[in-house]
């Protein structure tokens, strides 16, 4: 065959640029480092990392679950709700179950990500309005199971090392964050399953005439966002020594600014969990850094609204949808 | 190849211009679930029952009012709860309160209801502008919402003195609450709108095939914000509603009304895939929710399921619209 | 002076032109008759006409003026409209609505519907066709045929905005009508034509000559002649139409190999659908079996169905005599069944995949050392995948979007290939888009993979690819399979007498 001029043609193509969007989050996150820096010189001190890794931990997590489903080009907005009824549930359990409460809440909440995912493909219902639906069940059990009050936990000893610290210093929540994002990175990168996510999310009609297991795939996105959710219900049961129906429920908006100021876009493909991950720093250095800089921290929510919607705009692939809704 | 699924000829309905027999399947299930409760528990037929039913219903028939002109264009509104707690809070400090010696009345009134529709006009230009989808533009507009609201709220409820506002919730005309009356009203008004002005019949339009109305040169961005912003003056004036009905502006004044409202109008009939259903269609599902989620409480049922229950339908009610749909490889985001 | 006028319009597509100097003028009350095969850019110069594509050449005159149309409202303004192929109405709105949708003028005032004074208006439109629809009634509760006349209708209200006698094109108004429907349109074009003027476009030869005064073909971009209908007989504009064969072996036919098989490979009895019913065929090892038809023939969702992506009433599908059950695609992978849709763009690639991923996306094993992607593994497969195909690409992990378009159909027709264990292919449409060089390759790979005992669908773009690639070629009409013609090399039949059968 003639294929000179073909393999010629490939040594001397210029290698292509990396996206510049790609360092978006880094660069906003060290941005802001230093700008909280100048603001308050007493900010870069180890005690002031340690808080906001410490406190951005449950978020990264349930940004990070929450990632796979938008590069499916789905959405959950359930996880907030499922992490608040797992830490009901784990509440509840951790004097029968002990350490054992601790994987089974994790279990069943990966199971209640899962139904939904099943929910959506097998229903065909739009992924926002499955888990805006389970969102309203999930914390009517939630409610109905705590009697719509903080169940408390005596004994914690068993989700006590979630709360401890590695070397003194850096919080083993910030840790277990960190490796569970870099885990599902990995189990990506090695396994087919990068090439099934991103096609799914690119394109799915293509993905599916290629063979490709749009169904599992999508169930499995969810079922990973909602084992998520339930480790950050265990970070939050730790820390706060009590779960609560509406414990979680003001992290979906900090969760969803996070996967958005990640980069990662909404109509799905394009991102990572790593994006989040930084998404989630940024997310919670604005928060602590507010009353740093004297804006009153009313103002969060109307930040998160902002990032939101300008984060979308940034990161939205427009050539894929002509009419938007 | 698309063409095919036009060759059936596409059912002939007995009346062209009348309901139809998918149109009927609400009211029907609405007598159904009211006889079942009616059967089950004597007091949910009480007269005093039906009046409270129909008077709880008239924060959540208002702001579905301004939901259904959205769905019909097949976008969807998440910023009812923002909005809603913003209009609260203004409404709440401008009339007579024990916050500060504002007392302006019907203006203060007024002036919730702009900004409700202020708000409305922002999702609308973060969709047509930034091609934001419409429900992260509307999560990301009820966030500002209730960060406004905080704002105004500033640690101390203000309780409001004005007599005719809190005579809203409390006076009663033929039987029903000065609230429900109002209900009607809006409910009226969107009909209007709906049947008899080129905004309303425009929505329905950009719902039942958009690219058609650009072809034919009409500029559907400008009233696409349009309708977000009606659909935001709604939300404003459930707003001030709800205001009434507590006596006080509460950032939470308008929690799980977006949802409920979604809900109220998938059951109806209104799609999520927009250009079906309408006003009529939600005001019947308002009542199908008040009425379902009154009736599990008259029979002993935990009122903490109600968010449940309205999942469960939501879910229930798109997945059954969506079946005449199906088709292989059907993308579904 | 001519209503319309074009002269040497050109519109260049990426890697293809599509249109290459098109001439054409239409004269005053008359029925002019547009016709060519698939691609020669009937569409195109269509949609130029009504400002949908602006030409990179070339001048449209109206009523001796040369404009600038730059969108349907423009056209409108000059008096030109069209009635679409796949229909442009508003489906839940009133037939009313949507014939004065845009240019609502007394029907609307402040903003306020005027329902009467708006069915007048949609009343005096439907008058000029005759037609007795309700204007009131929802456009969706009409068949077919009266909401064509909704959309003819539509198109007439131009008259009221250019004060001039309007020009109005219909595209493939008859493909999916009854043959009593054609009727009625046709009374219909004829009495337009006593104030308007009509650019009627089919590639049914029979009615063109019924209701056209003039007739100009179109072929590959360019017009080629212009008959007066008066006399003119089918064979004649079908010649024009097909032109001669261009390069001598642009169907590598010398390298087709005599199919010599006991048993098809697949094998398909009774099998129904949404849009067609009972087919019955046989595809031999290495055979390649054309299935031609007209838009709306069923041929699509026969492909589709074959590989589950469109579900069946009934019917049975074997694979080397075993029964084969597709309720999904994955099935009909694993059934040794590859697929190339006709929507290259949207359905056949992830335009921002790599080549790489694209390639190893049906068949993931080649690439995998146990449960995980061996990088080196993949290195060398794609490489090789690449290299053999010749696939013009930067790198491996290039953007497939980045590449044109014969190179990566080329890589998604590498996608089937690299498992090794392909056994049916499916080919919808594998050369649309592509120019005449990406052709002959992806024709000449068809040849390759049929002579090492592929079997291979093939739905072709043209009446002449089919011909020329074929062994056998399956007639389909309405959903049913109509005729079947040997198609040997050597003893290859004429296009009409397919086209006998497709109509």
């Amino acid at each position: 065959m003639s294929t000179s001029a073909a393999t010629a043609a490939a040594p001397v193509a210029v290698k292509e640029r990396p996206r510049l969007s790609g360092f978006m989050p880094i660069i906003a996150l060290v941005a802001l480092i230093a700008a909280l820096t100048v603001a308050d010189p007493d900010f870069l001190t180890q005690r002031s990392l340690t808080a906001v890794s410490r406190t951005a931990a449950p978020l990264i997590l349930l940004a990070a679950g929450a990632t796979i489903v938008v590069l499916c080009g789905g959405i959950d907005l359930s996880i907030a709700a499922l992490a608040s009824l797992s830490t009901v549930f784990l509440a509840l359990w951790i004097p029968n179950l002990g350490g054992l409460a601790t994987l089974a809440v994790i279990g069943v909440a990966t199971l209640i990500g899962a139904l939904q995912g099943t929910a959506h493909v097998l229903l065909r219902i739009p992924s926002f309005i499955v888990t805006l639906g389970g969102m309203s069940i999930l914390s009517a059990v939630a409610l109905v199971v705590s009697g719509a009050g903080t169940v408390r936990v005596v004994d914690d000893s068993t989700v006590k090392w979630l709360d401890l610290y590695v070397a003194g210093y850096v919080p083993m929540s910030f840790m277990v964050a960190v490796l569970v994002v870099a885990l599902i990175a990995l189990l990506l990168k090695v396994t087919p399953l990068q090439s099934w996510v991103s096609a799914t999310g690119y394109a799915e009609s293509a993905a599916r005439l290629a063979g490709t297991p749009v169904d599992l795939v999508k169930i499995g996105a969810f079922a990973v966002s909602g084992a998520c959710a339930g480790l950050a219900a265990v970070m939050l049961v730790s820390r706060q020594f009590s779960g609560g129906p509406t414990m979680a429920d003001n992290l979906l908006l900090p969760a969803v600014a996070a996967i958005v100021v990640g980069g990662t876009a909404i109509t799905g493909g394009h991102g990572s969990v790593w994006r989040s991950l930084a998404g989630a720093l940024v997310v919670t250095l604005l928060r602590v850094g507010l009353p740093i800089v004297g804006v009153p921290s009313a103002y969060e929510q109307i930040l998160y609204g902002a990032i939101i919607v300008v984060a979308v705009a940034l990161t939205l692939d427009k050539s894929k949808v002509s009419i938007i809704k | 190849m698309t063409v095919t699924t036009e060759v059936a000829p596409a059912p002939r309905r007995s009346s062209r211009r009348g309901a139809s027999f998918r149109d009927a399947g609400p009211p029907v299930a609405l007598i159904v679930i009211f006889g079942v409760f009616a059967a089950l528990s004597p007091q949910f037929r009480s007269f005093g029952n039906v009046q409270n039913i129909v008077d709880s219903a008239a924060v959540l028939a208002v702001v579905t009012c301004g939901i259904t002109f959205v769905l019909m264009m097949g976008s969807i509104d998440l910023s009812a709860a923002g909005v809603m707690g913003a209009s609260a809070l203004t409404v709440s400090l401008l009339v007579a309160n024990n916050r500060n010696g504002n007392d302006f009345g019907f203006f203060g009134i007024l002036a919730a209801v702009l900004l409700g529709c202020a708000f409305g006009c922002l999702s609308g230009l973060a969709l047509v502008l930034l091609k934001v989808p419409s429900f992260m533009a509307t999560l990301g507009v009820s966030a500002v919402g209730l960060g406004v609201a905080t704002l105004m709220f500033a640690g101390v409820q203000p309780n409001i003195s004005d007599a005719a506002l809190k005579g809203w919730a409390v006076e009663r005309f033929l039987g029903f609450s000065y609230l429900t009356w109002i209900a009607v009203a809006c409910i009226l008004l969107g009909w209007l709108i709906q049947r008899y002005t080129r905004l309303g019949r425009y929505a329905y339009a950009i719902g039942g095939a958009e690219e058609v109305l650009t072809l034919s040169g009409v500029q559907v961005r400008p009233y696409k914000v349009a309708v977000f912003a009606l659909a935001g003056a709604f939300y404003g004036l459930g707003g001030v509603m709800v205001t009434s009905q507590l006596g006080a502006g509460l950032v939470q004044a308008g929690n799980g009304y977006d949802f409920s409202a979604i809900t109220a109008a998938v059951v109806g009939g209104t799609l999520l895939t927009g250009g079906r259903g309408g006003v009529l269609h939600s005001a019947v599902g308002v009542l199908l929710v008040m009425v379902l989620t009154n009736g599990l409480v008259q029979v002993g049922v935990s009122p903490y399921w109600q968010g449940g229950v309205e999942g469960v339908i939501v879910v229930a009610a798109v997945a059954a619209a969506v079946i005449p749909q199906r088709r292989r490889n059907q993308v579904v985001k | 002076m001519n209503a319309l006028e074009v002269r040497g319009l050109v519109k260049h597509y990426p890697g293809v032109k599509a249109l290459d100097g098109v001439d054409l003028v239409v004269r005053p009350n008359e029925v002019l008759g547009l016709a060519g095969e698939n691609g020669a850019g009937k569409s195109t110069l269509l949609k130029a006409l009504v400002g949908l594509v602006s030409p990179d050449q070339g001048q449209i005159f109206v009523r001796g003026q040369a404009v600038k149309l730059r969108n349907v409202v423009d056209a409108a303004n000059h008096g030109i409209g069209m009635v679409f192929q796949e229909q442009s109405l508003v489906p839940n709105l009133t037939a009313a609505e949507n014939i004065v949708l845009g240019s609502e003028g007394a029907g609307v005032r402040r903003g306020i519907y005027r329902w009467n004074e708006m069915r007048r208006l949609a009343q005096e439109q439907l008058d000029k066709i005759g037609s007795p629809i309700d204007p009131l009634a929802r456009t969706d509760t009409l068949t077919f045929a009266e909401r064509q006349m909704v959309e003819i209708a539509k198109v007439l209200r131009i008259e009221q905005r250019s004060q001039h006698p309007p020009v109005i094109i219909l595209d493939e108004p008859t493909s999916v009508l009854e043959s009593k429907e054609i009727e009625t349109l046709f009374a219909q074009i004829r009495r337009l034509r006593e104030f308007a003027s009509v650019v009627f476009v089919s590639h049914r030869l029979d009615e063109v000559l019924d209701v056209c005064d003039r007739v100009t073909v179109l072929r590959s971009g360019q017009s080629v002649g212009e008959v007066a209908t008066a006399g003119a007989v089918p064979r004649e504009l079908h010649r024009m139409m097909i032109g001669s064969t261009g390069s001598d072996d642009h169907y590598h036919e010398n390298a087709a190999t005599p199919v010599t098989a006991d048993q098809p490979r697949l094998s398909v009895r009774g099998l129904s659908g949404k849009s067609f019913h009972d087919v019955d065929l046989d595809v031999a090892a290495g055979e390649i079996l054309a299935i031609v038809g007209v838009h709306g023939s069923g041929r699509e969702d026969v492909c589709r169905a074959l590989f589950g992506a469109e579900p069946t009433t009934a019917g049975e599908i074997r694979m080397d005599g075993t029964k084969v059950d597709l309720p999904s695609t994955r099935a009909a992978c694993a059934a040794g069944i590859g697929y190339v849709p006709a929507e290259r763009k949207i359905e056949g690639m992830v335009g921002s995949m790599s080549v790489a991923d694209n390639m190893t996306l049906a068949k993931q094993k080649p690439r995998l050392t146990g449960p995980f992607v061996a990088p080196k593994k993949q290195a060398a497969l794609v490489d090789s995948w690449i290299k053999r195909l010749s696939i013009r690409t930067p790198r491996r992990d290039t953007a497939i979007g980045r590449l044109s378009g014969g190179n990566q159909q080329k890589v998604v027709l590498a996608r089937w290939l690299i498992g090794g264990d392909v056994k049916l292919l499916l080919l919808d449409h594998p050369t649309r888009g592509l120019d005449i060089g990406a052709r002959s390759e992806v024709y000449r790979l068809m040849r390759e993979l049929a002579s090492s005992g592929v079997a291979t669908v093939l739905l072709a773009d043209s009446l002449e690819e089919a011909i020329g690639m074929a062994d056998r070629i399956l007639v389909m009409n309405d959903g049913r399979v109509a005729a079947e013609v040997a198609c040997p090399s050597g003893g290859k039949p004429s296009p009409l007498d397919l086209v006998k059968e497709m109509v």
